[in-house]
C-alpha cells in the first residue's frame, strides 16, 4: 500500500505552528517514514498537485488567496486547518475592528498602496473552503498533532476536546485566575493545550477558539460576581478573536 | 489498634527515614498559597497543619491518565499495571471517606485489579485537620472525622502526635517511631477533644438536613427549578468534577504509535458536567441540557452512587468544588438547602 | 503482572481475540459479523446481552448480541456510524478482533416459559430481538404463541430478509413487517411499527411484551401498549446509551440511578417508573 501523500501549505501567518511540527525532531522521521511528504514550502523545494492530507496553516487575507485555498481544496481529499490562523483567523483577525485603509497605512505607511500589499478582511479557513478538521492553538500542541496525524493515517476520527480549558487546567493545580478577580478565557475556550498559559501564571488568551457551546449569557452575572464586566471580558478576546 | 504519642521533632526524623526507605512518599506541600499532595523529598517540606489541597488524593488513587493495556494490531492485547507501593501521608478524613467509597465502588461487581492493584500497594497515613478550609463542610456529612481505611492516623495535640496504628502495615510504620510510646489518657482526651472541635469546626456550610436523609429529598425534586437556576450560569467546565474526591468517572481512548500497529489503551478522568458525556455515536447526546448535567452531578452524589454502596453519601464535605466552580453555582449544601426549604419533609 | 493481579487473573478490560468466519452486508449501512473465539471456548450468554468490541488504535464500542446461545459462534450486526464501527466495516473474512463480554441484563428467558410473547422491532432494533426470538425457537415448545413485528424506515433498510421470509413461512408463528415509506417493490404494510399493534391476535395483556428500536419509538409503542391494556410490569425495553467500560465503573450509560451497561440494556418496563431519563 502506498503512503498516504501530505502536503502542508501556509497563508498569513509566522509559521510557528510548522515550526513546531520541526520540533519534533526524532519524531519527525517518523512521521516522514508513515507518509509520503510531497509538498511543504519551509523544508524542501518538490510542489505536487495531488494529496490526500492537505495541512494548512495561516489565514486568508487576500483575494489570491482565496483562489489558491480554493485550489490546495480541490487536490486534497482531508484539509487540516493548522494552528490560530487557519481555524479562527487568530491575531491577524485584529485589523477586522479597524478601517482597512487605515490599517494599511498605520503599517506600511507611504509604501501602503503598493500592489502586492492590497489586503481584504481576514478570514480563518473554514470561512473560504469546508475544513475537515482543526488543530487549534497559537502554535499548535506537538503532541495533539502527533496524535491527529496518527488518528488519521489511521482511519480514525481524531478526538478534538469540545471542554473548556478549566478541564487540563485543574488537573495541572493551578489556582482559578478568577480567585484573583483576574480574567481568564479558561471557562469558554476549547481545551486540548493542557493549560499551558495559566500554568505560568498567565491567564488563557483564547488562541484555541470557543467551545462548541460556550455559555454567553451567563458572562454578564458571573463578572459581576468578580467585579469584572463583560466589556472586560470581549477586550481579552480581542487578540486571538476568539470565535 | 495501637494508640501512641510521639514529638513533633521525633515524627519529622520518622518521616526523614519514610523518605530515605525505598517507597515512594507522597505528603501535603504548600504550592504558591495553596496546599498539594506530591512527592515528598525532605521532611521539613510537610504540612500537616493544612487546610485543604487542590486536588484531593484521588491524583494517586486513580490517575488522571493510567494505561489499561498495550496492543500490537486489532486483536492483539495485554494488560498493562502502572503502581509501585507508595505512602500517601496527610490525608485528611472527608478524603479518607472518599477513597472508602471508591475502594467499594472498584472492587464490587466487577473488581477492577488496575485500580485494586494500585491501592493494595498503597499505605495511607491519615491526619486530623488541623485547620479547617473557608469552604468545608465535612461535619456536615459526618465525615470530619473517620475510623477506618487508613493504616496509621495521625492527630495534631500541639507539641505532638497521636499515633493510632490500625493495621499490620500502620504497625510496621510504628516500628519506625522507636520514641513513640502509649499514649496517657491525657494525650488521648486530646485527640478527642480535636474530634469533637473538628465536628463543629468543620461546617462552613451547614446542611440542613442528615446526609442520610438527601436521597429522599432528590427523589422529590427531580423537576425542581433550582436545576435550572443555578445551571443557567454553569459554564459546563468539569471543574466541579475534576477537583472531586468522589468523582470517578472516567473515559478509554487508544493512542496509536507511529507504527500505526501498537499502542497503549489509556483511561483518563472524564466529567458528568462536560458537554459531551452522555454522547453516543452518531452524535445523539442524552444529557444535552446543562441543567440536567447540572443535576445528575448532585443526583449522583446524593441519591445514585449513595444507592450502589449502601447509602454512604458519595459527597465528603471538603468544599472544593464550591471554590473552584468559576460561577460559584456548585455549593452542593447550597443547592440541598434550596431543596430543604420548598420540600414537605413529611 | 504483579501478584495481586495474578490472584485475581481476570483484567475486566481487557478483550480477547475472536475471528471473522462470515460477513455480510444486510443493507447499505448494516454489517452481519459471525465470529468465532480464538480460545475455541464458546462465550456463554443469554439473549438481551452485548460485548464490547476492540480494534487496537481505533477503539471500543458496545455491540448488541444478534444470536442465540443455542448456535456456534458470535453474530454481530454493526451499523456504520463513528469512526470504530466504520473500521469494522473494512474488515474481511479471517480477520481478527478484540471482544470482551458478555455484559448487562437478559431477557427474561426462564420467566417467559410458557407465555405468549410479542416482539416489537424498529430498524436495528431488531439485532437484539433476534437473539430471543431465535432462542425461543431452538425452545419452540417451552413457549407460547409467539408474535413478532418489524418495522423499517425505508424498504432498503430492511434486515435479514431471508430469515424473516423462513419465519413467514413457519405456522408456530406470527410475524408481521412494515415499511415507514411506500416502495415500488413493496406490497405489504406501510405505516410505522405501532400501526401493527392491533393485528395481534395474542392475548396481549397476558402476553410479555419485547420491546427494541430507535429512542424516538418508544414514547409511540408504550403509549399503544398502555391503550390495549398492557400491564407496565409485562414489557420489557432494550436501551441503548454510551455503554463504555461495560461493567458499571466508568459512568457514561448511566441514566438516572442505573448503569444501563449492568442494570440494562433489557429492562423491565415498570422498573423504569422513577427514570426520567430512560424513555
Amino acid at each position: 500500500m502506498s503512503k498516504p501523500r501530505v502536503a502542508i501549505f501556509d497563508f498569513a501567518c509566522c509559521e510557528g505552528c510548522q515550526l513546531q511540527i520541526v520540533n519534533l525532531e526524532e519524531e519527525i522521521i517518523d512521521l516522514v517514514g508513515a507518509v509520503d511528504v510531497v509538498e511543504w514550502r519551509e523544508a524542501m523545494s518538490e510542489q505536487s498537485h495531488e494529496y490526500d492530507i492537505a495541512i494548512v496553516e495561516g489565514s486568508i487575507t487576500r483575494p489570491e488567496d482565496e483562489h489558491r485555498l480554493q485550489i490546495i481544496r480541490s487536490r486534497a481529499k482531508i484539509l487540516i486547518a493548522l494552528g490560530a490562523c487557519a481555524t479562527i483567523g487568530g491575531v491577524n483577525k485584529m485589523k477586522n475592528n479597524f478601517d482597512l485603509n487605515e490599517v494599511k497605512r498605520c503599517v506600511y505607511g507611504k509604501d501602503a498602496e503598493m500592489p502586492h500589499l492590497a489586503t481584504t478582511t481576514t478570514r480563518a479557513l473554514h470561512e473560504v473552503v469546508d475544513v475537515d478538521f482543526k488543530i487549534h492553538g497559537c502554535p499548535i500542541n506537538g503532541e495533539e498533532f502527533k496524535q491527529v496525524v496518527r488518528d488519521l493515517l489511521l482511519g480514525k476520527k481524531p478526538v478534538i476536546p469540545t471542554y473548556p480549558v478549566c478541564v487540563e487546567c485543574k488537573a495541572k493545580e493551578n489556582v482559578c485566575r478568577y480567585e484573583y478577580d483576574e480574567i481568564c478565557l479558561g471557562p469558554i475556550i476549547r481545551a486540548g493545550c493542557g493549560a499551558p498559559c495559566p500554568s505560568a501564571g498567565w491567564r488563557c488568551f483564547g488562541c484555541r477558539g470557543l467551545v462548541d457551546n460556550p455559555n454567553v449569557d451567563a458572562a454578564k452575572e458571573v463578572m459581576e460576581k468578580y467585579n469584572l464586566t463583560v466589556d472586560d471580558l470581549k477586550q481579552k478576546m480581542v487578540l486571538f478573536n476568539s470565535k | 489498634m495501637s494508640v501512641n504519642t510521639i514529638s513533633k521533632d521525633r515524627f519529622k526524623q520518622f518521616v526523614e527515614a519514610l523518605i530515605q526507605s525505598d517507597q515512594r512518599v507522597v505528603g501535603v506541600q504548600a504550592r504558591g498559597d495553596r496546599f498539594v499532595f506530591d512527592d515528598l523529598k525532605a521532611a521539613d517540606a510537610l504540612r500537616l497543619d493544612y487546610d485543604v489541597t487542590i486536588l484531593s488524593p484521588r491524583k494517586y488513587v486513580l490517575p488522571p491518565k493510567e494505561p489499561l493495556l498495550k496492543f500490537d494490531g486489532r486483536a492483539s492485547y495485554e494488560s498493562l499495571q502502572e503502581s509501585e507501593p507508595m505512602v500517601l501521608l496527610g490525608v485528611h478524613p472527608y478524603d479518607m471517606a472518599a477513597i472508602n467509597q471508591m475502594d467499594l465502588l472498584f472492587s464490587q461487581d466487577e473488581y477492577d485489579n488496575h485500580y485494586m492493584c494500585r491501592r493494595k500497594k498503597m499505605t495511607i497515613i491519615a491526619c486530623d485537620v488541623a485547620t479547617p478550609s473557608e469552604n468545608v463542610f465535612a461535619a456536615s456529612m459526618g465525615t470530619a472525622t473517620v475510623d477506618s481505611g487508613y493504616d496509621m492516623l495521625l492527630t495534631d495535640i500541639g507539641d505532638a502526635y497521636v499515633v493510632e496504628a490500625a493495621t499490620d502495615n500502620g504497625k510496621a510504620l510504628m516500628n519506625l517511631m522507636p520514641d513513640a510510646r502509649p499514649a496517657s489518657e491525657a494525650d488521648i482526651e486530646k485527640r478527642q477533644a480535636v474530634w469533637k472541635k473538628n465536628e463543629h469546626d468543620l461546617n462552613k456550610h451547614m446542611l440542613e438536613c442528615k446526609p442520610s436523609f438527601l436521597p429522599k429529598l432528590l427523589e422529590k425534586n427531580y423537576d425542581h427549578p433550582v436545576w435550572e437556576e443555578k445551571a443557567r450560569l454553569c459554564y459546563s467546565c468539569g471543574s466541579c468534577n475534576q477537583v472531586c474526591p468522589t468523582c470517578y468517572c472516567f473515559d478509554v481512548q487508544d493512542e496509536v504509535n507511529w507504527d500505526l500497529k501498537t499502542g497503549v489503551r489509556y483511561r483518563a478522568w472524564d466529567g458528568c458536567l462536560l458537554q459531551d458525556f452522555a454522547t453516543v455515536a452518531g452524535d445523539h447526546n442524552f444529557r444535552k441540557d446543562r441543567a440536567a448535567r447540572f443535576r445528575h452531578r448532585l443526583y449522583r452524589k446524593g441519591k445514585y452512587v449513595p444507592g450502589k454502596i449502601g447509602g454512604q453519601i458519595a459527597c465528603v464535605g471538603c468544599g472544593r468544588c464550591i471554590t473552584a466552580c468559576t460561577a460559584k453555582i456548585a455549593n452542593p449544601v447550597d443547592v440541598y438547602n434550596q431543596l430543604m426549604e420548598r420540600t414537605d419533609i413529611g | 503482572m504483579c501478584e495481586c493481579c495474578v490472584q485475581n487473573n481476570k483484567d475486566i478490560y481487557l478483550p480477547a481475540p475472536a475471528t471473522i468466519t462470515k460477513r455480510r452486508m444486510l443493507n447499505g449501512t448494516e454489517l452481519y459479523l459471525h465470529l468465532e473465539s480464538d480460545s475455541g471456548k464458546e462465550m456463554e450468554y443469554t439473549p438481551g446481552q452485548f460485548v464490547e468490541v476492540s480494534l487496537g488504535g481505533i477503539g471500543e464500542a458496545p455491540i448488541s448480541i444478534s444470536s442465540s446461545p443455542t448456535q456456534k459462534g458470535l453474530e454481530l450486526v454493526i451499523r456504520n456510524v463513528g469512526t470504530l464501527t466504520r473500521a469494522i466495516h473494512k474488515l474481511q473474512v479471517g480477520d481478527k478482533l478484540g471482544v470482551r463480554g458478555p455484559y448487562g441484563s437478559t431477557y427474561p428467558v426462564e420467566q417467559a416459559k410458557g407465555k405468549d410473547l410479542v416482539f416489537i422491532c424498529g430498524g436495528i432494533g431488531l439485532v437484539p430481538q433476534r437473539s430471543f426470538i431465535r432462542y425461543v425457537l431452538d425452545h419452540r415448545s417451552e413457549y407460547g404463541k409467539v408474535t413478532v413485528l418489524i418495522g423499517t424506515k425505508c424498504y432498503d433498510m430492511r434486515l435479514f430478509r431471508e430469515e424473516i421470509a423462513m419465519w413467514q413461512e413457519r405456522k408456530d408463528m406470527t410475524v408481521m413487517e412494515t415499511i415507514d415509506e411506500a416502495h415500488d417493490c413493496w406490497d405489504g404494510n406501510v405505516g410505522v411499527v405501532t400501526t401493527l399493534i392491533p393485528k395481534i391476535e395474542s392475548d396481549l395483556p397476558k402476553s410479555l411484551v419485547m420491546v427494541c428500536g430507535p429512542p424516538v419509538m418508544y414514547k409511540f409503542v408504550l403509549m399503544a401498549l398502555a391503550e390495549v391494556d398492557v400491564p407496565q410490569d409485562s414489557i420489557y425495553v432494550n436501551l441503548e446509551r454510551r455503554m463504555k467500560c461495560g461493567v458499571g465503573k466508568c459512568g457514561h450509560c448511566q441514566i438516572n440511578q442505573h448503569y444501563v451497561c449492568q442494570d440494562g440494556p433489557v429492562f423491565r418496563f415498570s422498573d423504569l417508573a422513577n427514570v426520567p431519563e430512560a424513555i
